[in-house]
């Protein structure tokens, strides 16, 4: 079947100091069909599609394309053998228009810009391709759903035949992702070959035609969607069973440990970003916030961490007032903190693990007594993480921002769980994990929950909120749009509400 | 794809390493060998230069100097280092040239002073000459010209060729050597032109051609069109050149800068000094002396732009020029008035040396103050 | 995904970003930039009309391996060191502080209205005051970058820079003015300082107690850096500022104390310098010893351990710089060398972050 394919990745090899990230991987692809790349982080999906757009050189290995040996030296030797990429994180000028951003790099479209010209030709494929996008509209305008669709667009446009997209359903709804991949199956229905990489086993399941499976680096399997399950293809990514459901004991208590009252905060542009948020977060349970990036959840765990000012409202922690305190102070009052951005805020790259163990401890008497630091103990207190939470790491030495993500999460949960809190704010912990690491970090969420820590969870993850939390608010444009217990709680109400739909509305519509 | 290869950084490192340790080895092997000494060793004299040689200007005077000594006194041999700061910098310079043999040491900046005393102190043998200061020893000697003379030729030169009888004078620190120069130059202007009048300004620079530009262009802007210098860079004649107007120069012939603007200047020339003093240590009786040379061996009046100054101008500062060499005449001879219109100088008396070197007042015709007091 | 590429002939050359740099390659990015450096120098030399061996041989065997330009290079070394100490910590924060000549010349003004002041006084009192003074004087000057930068956000770096103009001013200001020595005829120099007022030298060298007093600042930096609590705080805050606000750190406060340190540093480096060197105040007493000074924190990188191997470095490389020129070299071809030196130094890091691939061009 090698013979016919569209395109053919053969022998793929590249190395890169220390790492073998594709190891002779076969990867082939059929024109008209929907093929899901699956793999953990690290398995080798991006640097073989990186290599097929022209980002890389195999160090090994030929890429045919409709049986013609190529060589990409660069990604516009890709673009122009039709293979086109749409990236996790948009590449779009914000301020430009859909047209100007759709032909911007363009060589082939001459050097005076022609507006109606363009719009015609991508009214043209919208309308070929059943994709409504606007040419006139400015970037900012759209919405994540529509802003992924100028990408697809654009890459259309530049006539790609091959269409790779990478982890294209993180940023999406549960409506957008329907949308999104009804999207794609009309451009396999007109003969592209439309290539997602990804490691959500439902999506693969709901979305592909064929699946071809890596893991270290090597092409493990392939699989027609017909012919596997989910549980072979966890089997296959991971290389192990997964373990059983988390058991969770219902949560009965009602002693109050945080309550927000009318919060409103301003995000760094000093835009409004949450408005006249109030809730109240009980001992021992797991209240997510689920929502669309970007809609005030970042601005929430900080206003809860004392990194983020307050315009109006106040918030009590263990009924005392806390609006006014500072970072440090909140720290000692027992709020732990996972933020969502680990290697900017969590953790400090460039530091070793020793000395990032003791990013919230250091002032404490047992790691440094008087003015100096007593290595001796730090060298101790990191040593107990590590073994404790099984952070994988030849040294504590070394800097951390040579783990990978799945290590460096455990290690900062290790630091805040450690801390005994009373309340941890989890932001996004799993993003970018591989299925292993997720579970132990959602295991991990869990036992502190059964030992009666609160958690603030914030998630884009339908199916993770659903795992862990024993409430569920969403929010949107810095609202909350309805607390449910997640008892309560099914996957379209909660994904409408994401959109902005009261839960009133929700439940009346 | 078999030839796709990384070059090693590894690889680089080795390459580099061994190359460096070749250059290494061979430059310790000929570090070791020891310098051949000449046994009819020459007269090693060093020169310090404070600025860069360039091609015109007060190093550049000393280093014409320096190459004709070079040429011409087949007895010496020169080293010379420019654009030292005086400091640890300078001392080190000395020491090496000294450690290469230099016995005779010239140091052409007043910065130097402190130093040159410190190191006349250490080195008892060797002699030690040291231009603008006024710390001597008795292995170090001073030297300076009577440059006030040809400042006020040049002076007498502008006096003649300005029209709205506005000069303009472009001083660099405001200390007694550079007041002198203005003074001169003032008294030469009026002595020719009594409704001559000097406006200053004070740059607080010896060298910065862009701030000597800049003050040449306030003195045009107020209405003088002839412009004297005090100071080491042509800027200013190029911006007389410029609007039309005329300067006369510093320290070296600036006329190929400024062809058009350049009407003279009063002009360094050292190696008949020079030459003094390396016979004199060649033939054993060098003393430690405060020379203070007068026309027309040290310094004197640049040649004229022919262009530019007619020929009776020419003959008539001549004619003054000699009466200086001969004595006849002294610049500084009562009476003199400062801005006040109080008499400083009493009619028919020469002002004291002492006097001079240590001027801290204006003559009558200058407009402008000094800076600081 | 940075990745640039060019051909030559029937290759084709490509820089790709390194996933890690790892130390061993740190540690050896200066040697091999500086054997870089002579090797296009060397060409240059040669080109020239110069014998490079006979060059290089001039340039360092004097600095590096002879007694005398050893003391030399040290004494060089010293205004260096202290200045590069104190822009290292400030650029450890990133806090652009380029003002350590400002901070120079207005600690040389301070230690020099003490010396002057104080006639009488005898060295044990004298120096240390003098000391206290100029390194107050020096922190002042950086604090009135600091104090704006910590509550304003302004911009520490135009405001630093601004301040040198002013300290230059200020010391021209007072040696032309009121400070002036009126036994110097006129001369822009104050009062010679009384021997009790000069740092003394090292037993039997010209090295003076400057080198002890920065070696031991280079050492106690560097336990307060790598074994304090405070240091700590300063190093998290230099790496990640949004890790340290997340644990809690008082930025604020850090940037007036790191601004504050930075500029007592530059201070110490213009009270030794006018004490030990030069023995009175005149202007221009620096050769540009604060600008200097941010070359050698750049490629010490901010580590205080390196400050002083890359500030006798670039000591030897001035001092070899006026041994080449005794031995008949332009200054212009010394210039040259010096920049190539350091254009290579400051552009090696890039063999740290890129790795080249290269391989035969291929015909598609």
């Amino acid at each position: 079947m090698s013979a016919g394919a569209t395109l053919a990745m053969r022998k793929i090899t590249k190395r890169f100091p220390g790492v073998l990230a594709n190891d002779r991987v076969d990867f082939y692809a059929q024109h008209g069909e929907i093929h899901a790349l699956l793999g953990e982080n690290g398995a080798g999906k991006s640097t073989l599609m990186n290599i097929l757009t022209g980002l890389y050189w195999p160090d090994e290995g030929e890429i045919s394309i409709r049986g013609e040996v190529v060589n990409f030296r660069a990604p516009r030797d890709a673009v122009l053998q039709g293979v086109g990429m749409v990236h996790q994180h948009f590449r779009l000028v914000r301020s430009f228009t859909v047209a100007e951003n759709i032909t911007l790099g363009m060589r082939q479209e001459g050097f005076w810009w022609r507006p109606q010209v363009v719009e015609q030709k991508i009214a043209t494929l919208a309308a070929t391709y059943g994709m409504a996008v606007e040419p006139k509209a400015k970037i900012w305008q759209l919405s994540v759903g529509e802003q992924q669709r100028v990408e697809i667009m654009k890459m259309l446009y530049r006539g790609a035949q091959i269409l790779i997209l990478d982890e294209p359903t993180a940023v999406l709804t549960p409506q957008e992702v329907k949308e999104l991949f009804r999207n794609l199956r009309q451009l396999a229905e007109s003969g592209k070959t439309v290539i997602f990489i990804t490691h959500k086993l439902h999506e693969v399941m709901a979305y592909a035609d064929r699946i071809t499976v890596l893991r270290n680096g090597r092409s493990v399997a392939v699989r027609e969607k017909a012919e596997t399950s989910i549980k072979e293809l966890a089997h296959l990514m991971v290389g192990r069973e997964l373990s059983p459901e988390i058991s969770k004991p219902p949560n009965t208590n009602q002693q109050e440990i945080l309550r927000l009252e009318g919060v409103c905060a301003l995000n760094d542009r000093g835009l409004p970003s949450l408005r006249n948020v109030s809730l109240t977060v009980t001992k021992g349970e797991i209240i997510a916030f689920a929502g669309v990036a970007g809609n005030g959840q970042r601005e929430l765990a900080e206003v809860v961490t004392g990194l983020r000012p307050i315009t109006t409202g106040r918030f009590w922690l263990h009924g005392q007032d806390v609006t006014s305190c500072s970072a440090r102070q909140l720290i000692d009052a027992g709020v732990g903190h996972i933020p969502e951005d680990r290697k900017g805020m969590g953790l400090v790259p460039n530091m070793a693990i020793m000395e990032n163990a003791i990013l919230k401890s250091y002032r404490d008497r047992s790691v440094c007594p008087g003015y100096w630091l007593d290595h001796k103990a730090i060298r101790q207190r990191a040593e107990q993480l590590v073994t404790a939470f099984g952070v994988k790491t030849a040294t504590l030495d070394s800097p951390v921002r040579l783990m990978s993500g799945g290590n460096l999460q455990k290690l900062l949960l290790a630091r805040e769980v450690s801390a005994g809190p009373d309340l941890i704010i989890a932001v996004y912990p799993v993003r970018g994990l591989d299925v292993a690491a997720t579970e132990y970090i959602h295991q991990l969420l869990v036992e502190q929950r059964n030992q009666g820590t609160s958690i603030l969870l914030v998630s884009e993850d339908l199916d993770e909120i659903f795992k862990l939390a024993d409430r569920v608010a969403v929010i949107f444009e810095g609202q909350i749009m309805g607390i449910l217990p997640i008892k309560q709680a099914n996957l379209d109400e909660v994904g409408l509400m994401m959109a902005g739909a009261r839960a009133s509305e929700v439940a009346l519509g | 794809m078999a030839n796709v290869k990384g070059l090693n950084l590894k690889l680089v490192a080795v390459v580099v390493v061994l190359a460096l340790a070749i250059v290494v080895t061979v430059m310790v092997r000929q570090a070791q060998q020891p310098d051949p000494v000449d046994v009819t060793t020459p007269l090693k004299v060093g020169f310090v230069f404070v600025g860069s040689i360039g091609d015109a200007g007060w190093t550049f005077a000393h280093n014409q100097a320096r190459l004709q000594i070079e040429n011409d006194l087949p007895w010496v041999e020169t080293l010379f280092v420019e654009s030292v700061p005086p400091g640890a910098d300078f001392e080190r310079v000395v020491r090496e040239m000294i450690q290469q043999g230099a016995t005779v040491i010239f140091g052409t900046s007043f910065g130097y002073m402190d130093f040159m005393v410190n190191l006349a102190q250490q080195y008892p043998n060797v002699k030690f000459m040291h231009a603008t200061g006024f710390k001597t020893a008795p292995n170090l000697s001073t030297y300076f010209g009577r440059v006030e003379d040809p400042r006020f030729l040049a002076g007498m030169v502008a006096g003649l060729t300005t029209k709205t009888n506005r000069l303009g004078y472009v001083a660099a620190h405001p200390i007694p050597e550079v007041i002198l120069g203005l003074n001169a130059f003032t008294l030469g202007a009026r002595l020719v032109n009594p409704a001559a009048t000097v406006q200053v300004v004070w740059t607080n620079v010896w060298f910065d051609p862009a701030k000597e530009r800049e003050a040449a262009i306030s003195l045009l802007d107020a209405g003088a069109d002839v412009i004297g210098q005090h100071q080491d860079s042509p800027a200013v004649q190029q911006a007389a050149q410029e609007r039309g107007a005329f300067g006369t120069g510093n320290n070296s012939d600036m006329r190929f800068m400024a062809p058009r603007a350049t009407l003279t200047g009063p002009v360094w020339n050292w190696f008949p000094f020079y030459k003094t003093v390396l016979e004199s240590v060649r033939a054993g009786t060098w003393t430690s002396t405060q020379h203070r040379w007068a026309m027309p061996d040290i310094v004197d009046l640049g040649p004229f732009n022919d262009a530019l100054v007619p020929k009776p101008v020419q003959e008539r500062v001549l004619a003054k020029r000699q009466e200086i060499i001969d004595d006849k005449f002294f610049v500084f001879t009562g009476p003199l008035k400062d801005q006040a219109g109080t008499v400083r100088v009493p009619a028919g008396t020469r002002m004291p040396v002492a006097d001079m070197l240590s001027i801290n007042w204006l003559v009558e015709g200058v407009i402008g103050t000094l800076p600081a007091r | 995904m940075g990745s640039k590429e060019g051909t030559f002939g029937g290759w084709v050359f490509r820089w790709e970003k390194r996933l890690t740099s790892s130390s061993q390659i740190n540690v050896a990015i200066p040697f091999i930039s500086i054997g870089l450096a002579l090797l296009v120098g060397g060409l240059v030399i040669l080109f020239l009309g110069f014998n490079p061996l006979s060059v290089y041989r001039s340039m360092f065997a004097h600095a590096f391996f002879s007694r005398f330009g050893l003391m030399d290079t040290a004494v060089k070394a010293i205004p260096l060191m202290l200045a590069g100490l104190g822009v290292a910590l400030a650029f450890r924060m990133l806090l652009w502080n380029i003002g350590a000549e400002g901070q120079i010349y207005m600690g040389a003004y301070a230690a020099s209205g003490v010396a002057l002041s104080m006639p009488g006084a005898p060295a044990y009192i004298v120096l240390p005051v003098m000391l206290l003074a100029g390194m107050a004087a020096g922190a002042f000057w950086a604090l009135l970058a600091g104090i704006p930068r910590a509550y304003f956000g302004a911009n520490e770096t135009i405001i630093t820079l601004l301040l040198n103009y002013i300290a230059v001013f200020w010391v021209d200001h007072l040696v032309f003015g009121p400070w002036r020595d009126p036994g110097s005829l006129g001369f822009p120099i104050t009062r010679a300082f009384s021997s009790a007022a000069r740092l003394p030298s090292i037993a039997g060298t010209r090295i003076h107690l400057g080198l002890a007093i920065a070696l031991a600042l280079a050492l106690l930096l560097y336990f307060i850096l790598y074994h304090s609590r405070w240091g700590y705080e300063v190093r998290v805050i230099g790496e990640s500022p949004g890790a340290a606000r997340y644990a809690g750190m008082d930025i604020r406060r850090n940037i007036i104390l790191v601004m504050l340190i930075s500029g007592a540093l530059a201070g110490i480096a213009g009270m030794t310098e006018i004490s030990a060197i030069h023995g009175r105040l005149q202007p221009g007493f620096s050769p540009g010893y604060g600008y200097t000074a941010i070359i050698v924190a750049s490629l010490a990188q901010m580590h205080p351990g390196y400050v002083v191997l890359v500030s006798f470095l670039l000591a030897g490389l001035l001092v070899g710089g006026f041994s080449m020129q005794i031995a008949g070299l332009p200054l212009a071809v010394v210039s040259m060398l010096q920049g190539a030196i350091l254009f290579f130094l400051l552009g090696s890091s890039i063999f740290a972050r890129y790795r080249l691939t290269v391989r035969r061009k291929e015909l598609v």
